[in-house]
């Protein structure tokens, strides 16, 4: 059944999105995080995502190749830390400046919305595939 | 579809578009979910090359099953269609376009269903004939 691999695939979609979300909301979640269990502030999370084989049958091997989709590696992003002149704060340095995380609340927020609507893109296609079906079932009726 | 019993080519015609269709689903499915994936290539099938391929080869090329494990080869005509990398703009990460995938998600449902509905009609047609004829 061809449609339960358009399922398949569009729900890796999914599943992609929602885990990058985690990881967005991780990432406000601790914009103001200056103490880790690594020492130093808390450093931006990425996802980054490759193609996924669908668990198939021989006949679909046969025919041609469709690709999820999966989150392939969380990476930290490598920017420099924000530097702050903070000389309260009990983590700032002899100087007086404290390090903050280098995650920016715009990008975090742009980030987001672009995972919604992926999501959204996804659900759309298992609308069109459950549409689809459905409509198949009325033949011979 | 039985071809003995082949009422016409219609029915053919409109399973090869049927799956056609679905397979070129599956695909833009896959588009959609790599939207984010670094260096994808969106991939598709040409709906009116897969139908004069369809159309051309005639009868389905399948292997004889005389074994319910034997297994099924699925060299029909619509089978062999081979996915074409699309053009595409690089966008920075990969070559998938959101807009164009929507595009062609709505018009490959709206070919499916148009497909479907074409089959109910011509079943619809026999079950006229078959009834009056029996009176």
């Amino acid at each position: 059944m061809n449609f339960l691999v358009s399922f398949e695939i569009s729900a890796s979609g999914l599943t992609a999105q929602r885990k990058r979300m985690d990881i967005i909301a991780g990432n406000l979640a601790n914009i103001e995080t200056t103490r880790t269990e690594k020492g130093g502030p808390y450093r931006r999370k990425m996802v980054v995502m490759s193609t996924k084989q669908p668990a198939r049958d021989f006949d679909d091997i046969l025919s041609f190749k469709v690709e999820g989709v999966q989150i392939d590696d969380i990476v930290e992003d490598k920017t420099p830390f924000k530097q702050v002149f903070n000389p309260a704060h009990p983590d700032a340095n002899e100087e007086g400046y404290l390090l903050k995380p280098n995650v920016d609340l715009i990008v975090e927020t742009t980030n987001m919305l672009i995972a919604r609507r992926t999501f959204e893109a996804n659900i759309a296609a298992i609308k069109a595939a459950r549409q689809m079906a459905l409509k198949a079932l009325e033949i011979g009726r | 579809m039985p071809d003995k019993l082949s009422f016409s080519k219609t029915f053919r015609a409109l399973e090869d578009a049927i799956s056609i269709t679905q397979q070129r689903h599956t695909l833009i499915a896959s588009n959609v979910s790599n939207l984010d994936t670094p260096g994808f290539r969106a991939k598709d099938i040409d709906f009116k090359t897969a139908m004069a391929r369809a159309l051309e080869s005639g009868p389905e090329l399948n292997l004889a099953r005389t074994s319910p494990k034997h297994i099924d080869l699925g060299m029909d005509a619509a089978h062999r269609i081979e996915p074409i990398e699309e053009e595409g703009e690089y966008d920075g990460i990969n070559w998938v376009n959101i807009d164009n995938e929507m595009r062609k998600l709505t018009e490959n449902k709206l070919m499916y269903r148009t497909a479907v509905e074409v089959l109910l009609r011509k079943i619809a047609i026999l079950k006229e004939v078959i009834r009056e004829g029996g009176r």
